[in-house]
């Protein structure tokens, strides 16, 4: 399977070229075009954790749960294009063995062999705005395929690095976090408009985006028509 | 203290690099990451009345971080929405800022204030502005690209589409055309400059994005 990269860095699309056999697992509705020879299965996964069978229909019906298409190419020499909503990067990650915590909306596609895992919750105590932000992690070998409202920069941490959990695609579960105030001060922290940042420590990737959804909406709403 | 634009003119934000002993001044919320390193301290800006002045009139942020390094260290400073990010020198000039397009500057910068006049809130360009003076760099950002044009004499800039401007300019409203150009025109009130200086437009009106939305909500 080769990929490319095109329009980058605020409308970015990815093109797939998939040989017979090869398959490749997107979000729902990432798919712009592709060739005839491509067959999708749609299959879903659970936000959040577990449950019954109950819970199970519940979260379907209350758009809590995560669908995946899984594109196969049932004869050579396929085209798969694929991009996200907003506009926006997208990065490739080659993934050799552990794991990728990503913002579930930023995950776009991996190769099948990549495992995901829709139950961590890592962060849920650190949104008292009343974000949701669902996680994802992705374990494994193969390639994967992140997007991001903004465009997106990777740094290789080793020590301490702080950043604005809005700002976050995605980090290796090699670092560790803290959700922490921006300054010394608390009332310095909010005022200042930071709030709560999270301080990762240690060694491993982190892909941050440079704006954010939540910015633009603040300054969006207020100018736009009540329901 | 290096100071880089990346990813112009769609996304753009700053990427910071300071030696020891250096500081910036952002507006509240700008800052996307830093090492851990760089200091952050919050205060009012300019007096308690001047802060709420500007927040209520210059659609700037009631208080300003202050982020210094005593060691080497870098920051992220990024813009609410999505457009272009340029850096001008003062050396002891002052330039003119519309509300809502100043992101940081040079400690040695005085922010203040500025009265537009009626005209300018008629042209839908906002009551106040904010002032610029003092040796020093300043980043301004807008919703969209910024285009630079050094005028002479009158130029016409749409509403919303003013990003700053040097003092010599003034600042007039009028039609875009006759009464009934105007209305059909989609253009309506225009804002006319007049002076000899140098303006910086944007390529894009956070209201025209505010409109549409608005357009295709049920």
């Amino acid at each position: 399977m080769r990929h490319e990269m095109l329009c980058r860095p605020a409308a970015t699309a990815v093109q797939f070229k998939l040989d017979q056999g090869e398959s490749l697992t997107c979000e729902v509705g990432a798919m712009i075009a592709m060739s005839s020879g491509l067959t999708v299965q749609t299959t879903s996964k659970s936000r959040g954790g577990g449950g019954g069978i109950v819970k199970g229909l519940k979260r379907m019906f209350s758009g809590e749960s995560f669908f995946l298409n899984h594109f196969t190419a049932e004869a050579p020499d396929q085209t798969l294009l694929i991009g996200p909503t907003m506009l926006g990067d997208c990065v490739h990650h080659a993934m050799r063995g552990g794991t990728m915590i990503i913002q579930g909306s930023s995950w776009l596609a991996s190769s099948p062999d990549i495992d995901i895992d829709t139950s961590w919750q890592g962060f849920s105590s650190a949104f008292f705005s009343g974000e949701s932000m669902f996680w994802v992690k992705c374990s494994g070998q193969g390639d994967l395929f992140m997007s991001s409202y903004g465009a997106i920069h990777c740094i290789d941490i080793d020590g301490t690095y702080t950043i604005d959990t809005g700002h976050i695609v995605a980090f290796e579960d090699t670092l560790k976090f803290n959700i922490g105030k921006a300054s010394r001060s608390l009332i310095g922290s909010f005022l200042g408009g930071e709030g709560l940042v999270c301080k990762f420590q240690g060694q491993g990737k982190l892909y941050y985006q440079s704006h954010t959804p939540p910015a633009l909406g603040a300054l969006l709403g207020p100018k736009l028509k009540p329901k | 203290m290096q100071v880089d634009i990346r990813n112009r003119p769609s996304f753009a934000n700053l990427l910071v690099q300071f030696s020891p002993g250096d500081s910036i001044i952002a507006e509240a919320g700008a800052m996307a990451t830093m090492s851990s390193n760089v200091d952050m301290k919050t205060r009012l800006n300019g007096g308690f009345f001047g802060a709420i002045a500007r927040r209520l009139f210059g659609s700037e942020s009631i208080f300003i971080n202050e982020f210094s390094a005593s060691s080497p260290g870098e920051l992220v400073l990024t813009q609410p929405f999505p457009g272009d990010i340029v850096c001008t020198e003062l050396q002891g000039n002052t330039m003119l800022l519309q509300p809502g397009a100043f992101i940081a500057c040079d400690p040695t910068v005085r922010l203040s204030l500025s009265w537009a006049g009626i005209r300018s809130w008629i042209a839908r360009e906002g009551l106040f502005r904010i002032k610029v003076t003092g040796q020093g760099r300043v980043w301004f950002g807008a919703y969209g690209a910024i285009f630079e044009k050094e005028i002479t004499g009158e130029h016409i800039v749409d509403s919303g589409h003013l990003v700053a401007y040097e003092p010599t300019i003034s600042i007039n409203v009028g039609l875009a055309g006759g009464i009934f150009t105007s209305f059909f025109s989609g253009e309506g009130v225009v804002t006319r400059v007049r002076g000899q200086g140098k303006i910086y437009m944007q390529s894009r009106s956070f209201d025209g994005l505010a409109a549409w939305t608005n357009s295709h909500l049920l």
